[in-house]
């Protein structure tokens, strides 16, 4: 995975929790690294899910939440740093249909060896959108709060719904509707 | 914060601030390779592009790069020397304008066929082309006659063509020259026929002119005669005006007894009937050598091959009378076939002539057959000449349409005949020609001519 899922989890513990915090979930996740990352370094994926664990053991919160909690702050560094991904979307729908057939392939330029989720969408209707998640990483959290952020960054009003396919994380539906 | 905790911080920064510095040495050596990996591909594909360019521009046919609007994207050298314009004038100008103003549709039409009408293309690329002839015009306004061939493929995602254009003034020179000389040829060859045929033709004219002459002789001397005789007439009108009458009758008898003047009443009107007869015979001669020998035209006419038989025959009359008797069985409606008339005499010639050889070469002195036969079937002429001569042996059949092969004895026969029958039929008028033949028993020849190109001339 990724060295910036890394560096941005803790810097979210850091902003969320405190730099504390930060140091007693890297000591207590045991990690191969040392908790030692850089953004464009590939590290161990279960890495990443005992740091989730300890926090949630540190901060007696669930590990959805927190993986939820750290999609929305994924999505608030991705438009900082990435903000020519967001060039020609003026909505959420647009956005999201283009990580896919866009981003992703964007992605794969620079890391060929990236192992991205896959996110297949259509719109049954103007105002729906149905995006299907699969990822062995199980993350359909970490997605859902990618998805919820960015209907907040376009300022929409939409509902998002969620069902979770077999095995649970690994595949889910995300079901926006736009509310008028 | 607590200063443990702040030390294992910066211990665990201090870290990835190491691993970064040693990915960064990583990436920059790969990044090292690749540029000189980039570099030697670079320097290749500039050696592949100069050696490109070096045999575009030493092409002699000039080629264009054209986009799918039919606008110009790139030319060669020899593109600038035969349009008389250099590439940056070239580039950007519609590939259609660097013609003749009445080809610029054919130049449009070919664009239209290679970009736009998938249809006329298979999915073999190497039936992806079109090719034409049009007229090239020069940037100082010359023309000159271009063979183009136009490719089309895809480049970066877009459709495109190249035009190969050759100019072919002097293979259109070097053409017209090869045709009149082969009009030339078949000239020489159809007077060498006649050449061969001479003597037998003076003698076909000998034969009338020697009784014609024999009857004017003879009416030359009747007249002679009938003089006497109406000089003893207008005598005996002056005895019998002065009365002296018997004496001078006697005479007058005696003058037409002289004169035998029943044989001559009885013998005149053969002469004359005959003389005209004679006089016909040549008129038919000359007529028939005069159309034999006449030159043509380059275009193919509507030929009446029933009449261009009867001419033939005529022509060679004496090359067949002594051997053979020639029969005609010649469809009525017979339809006419487009060719060239000379050309077609002169197949006749030789298949008549040949028949008359063949049968010729048969011991004894009766006369043989040779028997002439057209009918037309649903898209052809059907010619057949059979003869009852020699026949051919099976191992020269083969052979038989070589230049220059014969069986004939010295004076006889050049080789020549059955090669040019061959090609005229077969190369220059799309026909066929097959044979049969047994020895012992004859040869039949039977030519069969298309007549398409005639209906369709005719409903033109």
């Amino acid at each position: 995975m990724k060295g910036v899922v890394f560096t941005e989890f803790l810097e979210m513990v850091d902003q969320a929790f405190s730099p504390e915090i930060t140091e007693s979930i890297v000591m207590d996740s045991d990690l191969a690294s040392g908790g030692a990352y850089t953004t464009v370094g590939t590290y161990d994926h279960g890495e990443i899910i005992a740091l989730v664990g300890a926090l949630s053991a540190k901060t007696q919160q669930a590990v959805p939440d927190l993986v939820k909690a750290f999609g929305q702050h994924l999505f608030n560094t991705f438009v900082k740093v990435h903000p020519d991904f967001f060039v020609g979307s003026s909505n959420a729908y647009d956005f999201l249909e283009k990580v896919d057939s866009y981003i992703h392939v964007e992605v794969r330029k620079l890391y060929p060896d990236a192992d991205l989720p896959t996110l297949t969408c259509n719109r049954p209707d103007p105002s729906t959108l149905v995006i299907d998640y699969a990822s062995e990483r199980g993350l359909a959290d970490l997605a859902h709060g990618l998805i919820e952020a960015c209907v907040s960054h376009f300022g929409e009003s939409v509902k998002l719904e969620r069902t979770d396919l077999d095995p649970p994380g690994t595949a889910a539906t995300f079901r926006l509707t736009r509310i008028n | 914060m607590d200063p443990h905790l702040l030390q294992r911080r910066y211990e665990r920064e201090k870290a990835a601030r190491q691993q970064a510095e040693s990915l960064l040495e990583v990436k920059s050596f790969e990044l090292y390779q690749a540029n000189g990996e980039l570099k030697r591909m670079a320097d290749e594909v500039a050696a592949q592009s100069s050696q490109l360019n070096a045999i575009l521009d030493r092409s002699l046919a000039a080629f264009l790069l054209v986009d799918a609007d039919g606008a110009i994207i790139r030319v060669n050298r020899m593109t600038e020397v035969s349009f008389g314009a250099d590439a940056q004038a070239l580039t950007g100008r519609p590939v259609a304008s660097l013609f003749a103003e009445d080809c610029r549709k054919d130049a449009e039409a070919l664009i239209q066929a290679a970009v736009t009408d998938l249809a006329a293309y298979a999915d073999d690329d190497n039936e992806r082309d079109v090719s034409s002839e049009l007229t090239g015009r020069a940037a100082d306004g010359r023309t000159f006659p271009v063979e183009i061939g136009v490719s089309r493929f895809e480049l970066a995602g877009q459709l495109h063509t190249v035009w190969i254009c050759r100019d072919i003034t002097k293979r259109r020179k070097a053409e017209a020259k090869r045709q009149a000389l082969e009009q030339e040829l078949r000239q020489v060859q159809k007077l060498e026929s006649l050449g061969t045929l001479a003597s037998g033709i003076a003698h076909e004219i000998n034969t009338p002119v020697q009784f014609i002459s024999d009857n004017i002789h003879f009416l030359k001397d009747m007249m002679a005669d009938l003089e006497q005789v109406f000089a003893a007439h207008a005598k005996a009108i002056t005895a019998l005006e002065a009365a002296g009458g018997v004496a001078v009758l006697a005479e007058v008898k005696a003058a037409e007894d002289d004169a035998d003047l029943e044989f001559l009443m009885e013998e005149a009107p053969r002469c004359i009937e005959q003389s005209l007869d004679g006089v016909k015979r040549i008129g038919k001669i000359v007529g028939a050598i005069k159309e034999f020998a006449h030159p043509g035209t380059d275009e193919k006419t509507a030929i009446d091959l029933n009449k261009a038989l009867k001419t033939t025959a005529t022509v060679c009359r004496n090359q067949w009378k002594y051997v053979a008797e020639l029969d005609f069985e010649l469809a009525d409606d017979l339809p006419k076939v487009m060719g060239h008339p000379g050309d077609i005499n002169q197949v006749l010639l030789n298949l008549i002539v040949n028949a008359a050889h063949a049968i010729e070469e048969v011991p004894g002195d009766a006369l043989g057959k040779i028997r002439i036969a057209t009918r037309g079937d649903a898209d052809r002429v059907v010619l057949t000449v059979a003869d009852t001569g020699c026949g051919i042996p099976k191992e020269n059949l083969e052979k038989i349409y070589d230049p220059f092969f014969t069986t004939k004895g010295v004076g006889k026969g050049t080789g020549q005949g059955l090669a040019i029958t061959h090609n005229i039929v077969v190369a220059k008028h799309g026909g066929a020609i097959d044979i049969d033949s047994e020895i012992g028993n004859g040869t039949t020849f039977r030519i069969s001519l298309p007549i398409e190109a005639t209906r369709q001339r005719e409903a033109a």
